[in-house]
This record gives structure tokens, C-alpha cells and sequence, in this order.
């Protein structure tokens, strides 16, 4: 292992230790971080090796602008929002990966975590190199942040040591937080085909309330509960965040004999309280994740669904337009605070 | 007596070691590493990691606390809360190891393993009755802990769990999924009190539960509502303001119901309970009602994890005679479990 100095440091140097699958260890704006050429298996391994990493768990990269990043992940609204307002910075933005990285580098999702730190060493280092690094903390894994040389140096094995082929002393870092860390790969993408959706009849109704939203819940119930056990309900329900889907499935439930209290399904994906079955389709990524939750099954069972951001998972609901009963409610926010539009009909 | 926990609620595979309160081992095997704090599931992949890594982590569990399966004396599962086809796969494994070993199986409340969190490693006595509140992306429950396995729920949320609105939050200011703990960081650079937001249920007579969706659509009114883009600042300020008067309505809640009961500790658990601005709240709540805030003592504790689930186990069966209790064959997975009905 070779120790050099910041300001002694040459570039050129480095590129040429990354370029034959070298681990260098780098100060950055949060905590030293241990770095290896993104594109070459070999090193990647060589940095789980010296990381003492489990399996699975992947490693962000670290670029030097946007556009780079762009070559390598695929940036969606969120995330170019995000490049705009807080990169350079400690923060690693997590996109559809492009798969152009060594393999472990990308989650096994495929998403990809992508870094542009604000320490200008490093942009020029990167910037030199032509593409990404992946980078780490210098710390093994679940040990102290490292700060200062000292930190990595005292707390890690002689066979790690070997594995480090150069080393930047930039002295001691300011204490800031490693990087958070954001998913941006749920974004709101999937839209409705409103057009695909032909409703036989169609109606509307302003809300004024929660109550007044729980209450429409209880009379679409009532409208069309005599199809329960003839054929499935789904009661499709699409609307932005905060328009009261699940005020509108807690009258429903109320309106069906269930005295449990009905909750946002969002964190559990799925509730079953008996009678009905409530589920979230904003956390899932497709369609057959819904069919994964027994979707099949419950049809063919006749079950009463409410099935929250229908909208992402319009195409696996009208697979069943004919075996259930599929009605569409869309809350929509209106002019006034606490209006809102509640329009509803049947496939 | 040595117990072996098994979790897999959610998108941890976790197996941990435990002996009454200590943990010997835990093993977080996470499936989306570490933006998956409070979330981010696809259901069947999350099955298929958890079968694929279950051995593994209980392997390792044993292995770090040089045990073999022969030096242990019962086996904890989560049963429940938790999402079905993720929760199968740790029963099953925990059922196979209990009747390959002739080893008593116990069922552990997801929700009792966080309200429990706090009593790991711990030496102090803790006084019955105590409160206890669990804040997570799934669950926000405040809880009278009568002895250890007598639970009343006292309030629990009507609509969002905390976490979720804290995620969602984040989520609408364009800072990903799950994002509560950016939210986090978002809001110790901004200013609390510069956008009003409502405080929830200010109204209500129902002061025993907690409630976010209004919040969270007066929120979504308030980020909407800005026309261009949302500068630095404005997203430090309006993660501030929400994060403000999310915790300002669960610290008043707490305080309301709190003070009624001769309770001397309030123990916290759950992802939320990471939260270092929230810490400071409950910290300065138990100054006001005489209450000692105990949270757990590593940060390993508070995601989802299997040590919990042994602590919780081996803090109700304390003595083994008492652990013939469940056969392997009775135990299923519940996956609305609720925290206050008996196994």
C-alpha cells in the first residue's frame, strides 16, 4: 500500500492504479471512501474482498456530472429534480441502472445508485478517469466512520491492508453524515389509459368532508352489493396523494357490518379484514405484483377488493372485466380545501 | 435459555441469538439494503430472497455466538403482523428446525418484539405498568404494558402509520421512496414554522388515536401549490414544517393519554424511533410526565430485526418448563396479528 498526500497526489497517477484494477482510498466531502474501477469485475470483487461485504448488497457510483450519470442510469423526473437541486452533495440518487457496470454494482432490481461528491479532487480524478468508480465507505462493513487514515488504518486486518493499492491522506474530514441515499425508482409513471376504460354509466358527486367521502363509499356499497357472491367487486379506486381513497374504503367497510378500523394499506400492501380485502398498489412496481398477492384466487372466490392507486395497476385489473364486477372511482381535489370531485362507473 | 428468532415480516431475513434480554447474535440480511428502511416491497421477490438467505442468516446467527442448534432451548418466529407470503417463509423454517430438534416453537408478535426493543441488553428495572410506543412505517401504537404479554392498546393511527406519512412526505417533495429518513435530514436545515400547516385533529373529540391524512393532503395542497420548482430552501422549510407537525400531534396524543396512567418508564421502538429530532421530543415529554424514555440501545434494534423477536420470546417464557405452550404443528403465520389479543 502506498500513502501519498492530497496535495501531492497526481492524477494522472491514480488513473493509471484504477485503470489496472487497483482499490484506492479517497477523501470526499463526507467520510473516506474505498474506490475501484465500475466497469472491471475483477476490482469490484476485490472491493467486496476488502469490505468483508455480504452478498446482495450493492454499491453506488460515483460520477462526475450529470451527464455522465446519464450513460449509466436512466434518470427519471424525480431524480433529475434532485441532480438539479442537491448535486454535488452528499446525497446518492438511486435510478434504473443501465446495466453498463460490473455485475454486483446494481441491486438485483437493477437500480442503481448514482453519487457526484462536491470535493473537487475528486471531480477532477473522475473527470480524468473518463468513467464512474464505485465507491464505498473506507470502513469494513458495521465499522467505525472513518474521518481520518487513522480510522481505517487501526480497524482493519493485514490482508485487508494488502488489498488497498494506494491511499489520499487528506487529513482529518469534517465530521459530516455519510450519504443519505434515495429511491427514485417509484415514481408515479404508470397512468391510466383513461381511454381503454369505456364506462357504461358514469356519475359524479362533489364531496365536501372526509365524512361526506366515507359516505359515497357507503352508497356505491349499497348500488352494488347485490352482486356479492354472484361475482368478484373490485372497487378500482385512483386519485393523488392525500384525496381520500381510504376514507372512501372505510365507508365502504363500515357500510359492509366490518367494526374494525380501516387503515392505509400502503406499508402492508394488502389488509384482510374478512369481508373485505383492501389492497395498495402504490409501492408495488407491476401489475403482476398485484397478481402475486393471490389476485386470481380472491376473483375466483368472489371477493370484495378495494384496491388503492388502481391506476398503476390498471392493465391487471381489466384482465378481470369479465369475471368481476370492475367499478372505477376517481377522487379528484376541487376548487375549495375540503372539496373534492368523486366520479364513478362500471366497465 | 437460549433462544433462536426468526423474522421475516417484511424485507429483512433476519435470525438473531438471544438469552432472556441479551442478544447474543443479529443478523439482518436486508433485501434492498439500506433505502429499505421503512419500505419497498415487491412481494414475490421478496419471498423468494427470503427463502434463499433464511439458511443463511440462521446459519450465521449461530455461528457469531459459536453455537450449534444442540445449545439451544426453544425457537421464536414472527407470526404476524406482516405481509403473508413473507411471513410463511420464516414460520416454515422455524417450524422445520422446532420438529427436526424436538424444540419448542413460540409466536412472536411483530409489534411486541419492537415494544420489547427497548429492554435489550438492559440492566434497569423497568415498573409495571409502562407505556409503550411503537412508530414505524406499518404501525403507530401506543400500547399499556401491564406485565410483559398483557397489552391494551390505548391509541393507534385512524389512517397513516407515522413512518408512512413521514415517507410520503418525502415522496411529494420529490425526495424518493421511502425517504422519511431524508425527511429527516431535510428538516434539521430548515425552519418548522414557516409554512402553517393544520395540526390533526385539533377538532376532534377523539383524542385517542392518531391521525395523519390530513396533514398529509393539507401538505399535498401546499407542495402542489407552488407553481415553479421547489428551490433548496423551500424543500428544507416544508420538510421542517411537516416533520414539525407530525410529531407535535403524536407528542400531544401521547401526553394526553400518558398522564392518566402511573406508568414510570415509556419504552419506544420501531424504524421511526431512529429519528434523532423525535428522540429529543419524547425525551423532553418524559421530563414533563416523570417518565424514564428508554429507546434501544443500537440502531440494529430499531429497523426490523430477528434479536427482537428473541427478547420478546425469552422476556415471556423466562423459565423453560413453561414453554410447552405451542407445538410446532399449531403455529401459522396471522398477518393482521393485533398486539392486544393472545396468540
Amino acid at each position: 500500500m502506498q500513502i501519498v498526500k492530497e496535495k501531492d497526489a497526481s492524477i494522472a497517477k491514480i488513473v493509471e492504479v484504477l485503470n489496472r484494477g487497483g482499490l484506492i482510498i479517497f477523501p470526499c466531502e463526507t467520510v473516506y471512501g474505498a474506490a475501484v474501477d465500475a466497469a472491471n469485475p475483477e476490482a469490484v470483487k476485490k472491493l467486496s474482498r476488502y469490505k468483508q461485504r455480504l452478498l446482495g448488497k450493492p454499491y453506488a457510483i460515483m460520477v462526475s456530472d450529470q451527464k455522465m450519470a446519464e450513460n449509466y442510469a436512466e434518470l427519471n423526473k424525480t431524480a433529475r429534480s434532485l441532480y438539479r437541486n442537491f448535486l454535488p452533495g452528499p446525497l446518492t440518487v438511486v435510478s434504473k441502472g443501465k446495466h453498463k457496470v460490473a455485475a454486483g454494482v446494481e441491486s438485483e432490481n437493477g437500480t442503481l445508485g448514482v453519487r457526484i461528491p462536491d470535493y473537487s479532487f475528486m471531480l477532477k480524478l473522475i473527470n480524468g478517469f473518463g468513467r464512474p468508480i464505485v465507491a464505498t465507505s473506507a470502513n469494513a462493513s458495521y465499522k467505525k466512520r472513518p474521518y481520518k487514515i487513522n480510522d481505517i488504518l487501526d480497524n482493519i486486518s493485514q490482508k485487508q491492508k494488502r488489498l488497498v493499492d494506494l491511499l489520499i491522506d487528506a487529513g482529518e474530514l469534517l465530521h459530516n453524515e455519510p450519504s443519505t441515499v434515495i429511491d427514485t425508482t417509484l415514481d408515479d409513471t404508470v397512468v391510466l389509459r383513461q381511454g381503454k376504460v369505456v364506462f357504461g354509466q358514469q356519475s359524479s358527486v362533489v364531496s365536501r368532508s372526509e365524512e361526506n367521502t366515507q359516505n359515497i363509499g357507503k352508497e356505491l356499497w349499497q348500488k352494488y352489493e347485490g352482486y356479492a357472491g354472484q361475482r368478484a367487486i373490485i372497487f378500482a379506486l385512483e386519485g393523488p396523494m392525500g384525496a381520500g381513497k381510504t376514507q372512501f374504503t372505510k365507508g365502504l367497510a363500515r357500510a359492509m357490518g366490518i367494526k374494525e378500523e380501516v387503515v392505509s394499506p400502503t406499508f402492508s400492501l394488502e389488509l384482510d379484514y374478512g369481508r373485505l380485502v383492501h389492497l395498495d398498489a402504490w409501492r408495488i412496481q407491476s401489475g403482476e405484483e398485484l397478481e402475486n398477492l393471490g389476485l386470481k384466487k380472491k376473483i375466483s372466490d368472489k371477493s370484495i377488493l378495494a384496491v388503492e392507486w388502481a391506476d398503476r395497476v390498471a392493465d391487471t385489473i381489466r384482465k378481470y372485466n369479465e369475471e368481476a364486477v370492475v367499478v372505477w372511482v376517481k377522487i379528484t381535489y376541487a376548487k375549495e380545501e375540503n372539496e373534492r370531485l368523486i366520479s364513478w362507473g362500471v366497465v | 435459555m437460549k433462544i433462536l428468532a426468526i423474522d421475516t415480516s417484511c424485507d429483512e431475513t433476519a435470525a438473531a441469538v438471544t438469552e432472556g434480554a441479551t442478544v447474543l447474535s443479529n443478523v439482518i440480511w436486508s433485501q434492498a439494503a439500506m433505502h429499505a428502511k421503512f419500505g419497498g416491497v415487491m412481494p414475490s421477490l421478496a419471498q423468494r430472497m427470503h427463502k434463499e438467505r433464511i439458511d443463511f442468516a440462521v446459519r450465521k446467527a449461530l455461528l457469531t455466538t459459536h453455537c450449534t442448534v444442540n445449545n439451544i432451548q426453544a425457537v421464536a418466529v414472527t407470526a404476524g403482523p406482516g405481509l403473508a407470503i413473507a411471513l410463511e417463509v420464516g414460520v416454515a423454517k422455524a417450524k422445520e428446525i422446532a420438529a427436526k430438534y424436538n424444540l419448542p416453537l413460540i409466536p412472536v408478535n411483530h409489534i411486541e418484539g419492537h415494544l420489547l426493543s427497548p429492554l435489550a441488553n438492559h440492566n434497569e428495572k423497568v415498573s409495571f405498568p409502562a407505556l409503550g410506543l411503537v412508530v414505524s412505517g406499518g404501525h403507530t401504537e401506543l400500547v399499556l404494558i401491564d406485565k410483559i404479554g398483557e397489552y391494551k392498546i390505548l391509541a393507534k393511527t385512524s389512517d397513516d402509520a407515522l413512518g408512512e406519512a413521514l415517507d410520503k412526505a418525502a415522496r411529494m417533495l420529490g425526495l424518493g421512496y421511502p425517504g422519511g429518513a431524508i425527511l429527516e435530514k431535510m428538516a434539521r436545515l430548515g425552519k418548522p414554522k414557516t409554512y402553517p400547516l393544520p395540526m390533526p385533529m385539533a377538532r376532534s373529540s377523539n383524542k385517542e388515536s392518531f391521525s395523519y391524512s390530513g396533514l398529509k393532503t393539507a401538505f399535498f395542497r401546499l407542495v402542489s401549490g407552488s407553481n415553479s420548482q421547489l428551490t433548496a430552501l423551500e424543500i428544507y422549510d416544508m420538510a421542517a414544517s411537516f416533520q414539525n407537525r407530525a410529531f407535535q400531534h403524536l407528542i400531544r396524543v401521547v401526553t394526553e393519554i400518558g398522564k392518566k396512567y402511573p406508568a414510570k418508564d415509556l419504552l419506544v421502538g420501531g424504524g421511526v424511533a431512529a429519528n434523532i429530532e423525535l428522540r429529543k421530543r419524547l425525551r423532553k415529554l418524559g421530563k414533563e410526565l416523570d417518565l424514564k424514555v428508554r429507546f434501544p440501545y443500537s440502531t440494529k434494534l430499531v429497523g426490523d430485526n430477528a434479536a427482537m423477536i428473541g427478547i420478546a420470546a425469552g422476556l415471556r417464557f423466562p423459565d423453560h418448563d413453561l414453554l410447552n405452550t405451542y407445538h410446532p404443528g399449531q403455529v401459522d403465520r396471522k398477518p393482521r396479528w393485533s398486539i392486544d389479543v393472545d396468540y
